[in-house]
């Protein structure tokens, strides 16, 4: 008994039959899965639902908040939600061990994963991290912790697990972790700290992040709602780089986890931060989230040198370009 | 030789039922692993999984001796005054409550990640069954025996250590039974947060760290390993139990 229920929790029975496709109204309603708690990294998403954007394209988007390590892939493939989002070479692990995600819109062009020093420490490159002794906060097993190893080396820092947090950080001077550059060394700055940031992503491991996900036959078999959601996103994020504030007050009222006084302050700073991210410098409003198979090629490539996928993944099928 | 063949059996049979669910419906190997290839995946990683059985089992068994010894000596404490037990009680319930995934962070903070902030964690989670029970041991001296002790004008140390810790032996040795498979936990979820990634990591890693590959195949081997770790701390819990006890208690004759 209690397998069958567990198997029905597995494999998704017993869902609503009308969720993800158009209802009678000819109105569609999906869940999008996030892996974090409401903040500027979705802030696309919440523009899009809180200015009528998915509404224009006939879509009742139910967001879903997610938390650390959230298995956004994995709920995505089993059908608990019609999309979620991931990162990019979590889209390549998922097809590596057979799940069928497929990316559709990739929110940060240049991954905003980095590595915060304290200033203090002098360092002038990521390569400096590596050697400068201390301790240093990662998740293992992602495709950018091997890079960064085979690249430099962990031989002089201690290896510690991150922990979401910054407290850790605070407190130790010769302490260095991954970070977002629109989240933590934000807040790290707002607690008095003096930080140096250095982007992964400029030393050539750069997979798309906040990456718009679905099953590969969702796709398939619905392909003007996910063309809609992705219209829809698209809209929402040209929204959000306009004027932040409406989407960032209202994900301020659903996070819990930051210090009420100051949220709206940082949001706007990491809606700063991360522009650049999103939208390239020349990059139309038309052209925000677009993939390319070069990067995707790149990253399959290097994931399959780093071992974090053992049998090489095609690049093509990783990604819907004609939407 | 016999007692060995119904657990076997019970393994045998689920392992079966569990194969021929996950290929009879054919489930995603990342959603729920089939037991075969769980199996792929141990030996696979025999070294991985060896190594870092290892490093989980010192901070573990660690973890487990404190946790003995502190709660032995806090139980005794307890039992010496109704008093003292009606003001520190309470309290040792706290261990029991306090979420260790909450708690562990704070301790990298305070004792720096690696092997002591683990052990902590170890010990935070394995401490109360053995307060709890030893106490209940200690309470519960059969009183005519207590009465002769008296009777003799024996002091409080002679009859602590000659009755009353004796007596409550087999309660120490259940204390320690729940104590052993929850230091296995404890340290697992200390290394969740608290552990040094470097070298042999400790199953705790080694389970974050499959589980961000999407190899759903490897947290199982891993998990797997980890009740085995218990189950071997548990044997051993008996055995020292059965040399203790098997003289003069029924539970062991």
């Amino acid at each position: 008994m209690v397998l069958m229920v567990l198997m029905c929790g597995v494999m998704g029975c017993g869902r609503e039959p009308a969720a993800g496709v158009p209802d009678a109204d000819g109105v569609t309603k999906v869940k999008v899965t996030l892996n974090w708690v409401p903040e500027p990294e979705f802030g696309g998403i919440y523009a899009a639902q809180q200015s009528g954007k998915f509404a224009a394209e006939k879509l009742d988007v139910q967001i879903m908040p997610g938390g650390a390590g959230a298995p956004t892939w994995q709920m995505v493939a089993a059908g608990q939600a019609e999309f979620g989002i991931a990162s990019g070479d979590e889209v390549v692990i998922a097809r590596s061990r057979g799940a069928d995600v497929v990316a559709l819109f990739a929110t940060y062009q240049t991954c905003p994963q980095a590595i915060m020093v304290h200033q203090e420490r002098g360092m002038k490159q990521l390569a400096d991290v590596f050697a400068g002794g201390g301790t240093l906060a990662l998740e293992k097993g992602l495709g950018y912790t091997r890079y960064l190893e085979k690249k430099y080396g962990f031989g002089s820092v201690k290896l510690v697990p991150y922990d979401g947090g910054i407290t850790a950080f605070l407190a130790d001077a010769n302490y260095s972790q991954q970070c977002f550059v629109t989240s933590e060394p934000l807040a790290a700055r707002r607690q008095g700290a003096k930080v140096r940031v250095f982007l992964v992503a400029d030393s050539g491991y750069n997979p798309y992040t906040a990456v718009l996900i679905a099953r590969g036959e969702y796709v398939r078999k619905n392909r003007p709602v996910v063309r809609a959601m992705v219209r829809g996103l698209r809209a929402g994020w040209a929204a959000y780089l306009a004027d932040p504030a409406p989407a960032n007050q209202a994900m301020a009222q659903l996070n819990r986890t930051m210090e009420n006084a100051t949220i709206m302050q940082t949001f706007a700073e990491a809606a700063e931060a991360q522009r650049t991210l999103v939208a390239p410098a020349g990059a139309r409003s038309e052209d925000l989230g677009k993939m390319t198979l070069t990067r995707w090629k790149e990253l399959a490539g290097q994931m399959l040198e780093l071992g974090v996928i053992e049998k090489a993944v095609a690049a093509e099928a990783c990604f819907e370009g004609n939407l | 030789m016999a007692a060995i063949w119904p657990p076997v059996a019970t393994f045998i049979v689920v392992a079966a039922v569990g194969e021929s669910v996950v290929r009879v419906w054919g489930i995603a190997p990342y959603l729920l692993p089939a037991p075969s290839g769980v199996v792929r995946a141990m030996v696979a990683n025999w070294r991985e999984l060896l190594g870092s059985m290892g490093t989980t089992a010192v901070a573990a068994l660690v973890g487990f001796v404190m946790a003995v010894a502190a709660g032995i000596v806090v139980a005794v404490g307890l039992s010496t005054s109704r008093l003292i037990q009606r003001a520190f009680y309470p309290y040792t319930v706290f261990f029991q409550t306090v979420p260790v995934v909450a708690v562990a962070p704070l301790l990298v903070i305070w004792f720096g990640a690696g092997v002591q902030s683990v052990t902590i964690c170890a010990f935070i989670v394995s401490v109360f069954p053995v307060i709890a029970n030893t106490l209940t041991g200690l309470l519960s001296t059969d009183p005519a025996l207590r009465d002769m002790f008296r009777l003799y004008g024996a002091s409080y140390g002679a009859t602590l250590w000659k009755l009353k810790l004796p007596s409550a032996l087999p309660n120490i040795v259940t204390g320690m039974r729940i104590a052993a498979g929850l230091a296995v936990i404890g340290t697992i979820v200390g290394e969740f947060v608290a552990a040094v990634l470097q070298g042999n990591p400790g199953l705790g890693v080694m389970v974050m760290e499959a589980r961000r590959l999407g190899r759903t195949d490897l947290v199982f081997a891993a998990i797997f390993a980890a009740s085995m770790l218990g189950l071997a701390m548990f044997g051993l819990v008996n055995m020292a139990g059965y040399l203790l006890l098997r003289r003069w208690h029924a539970s062991e004759r």
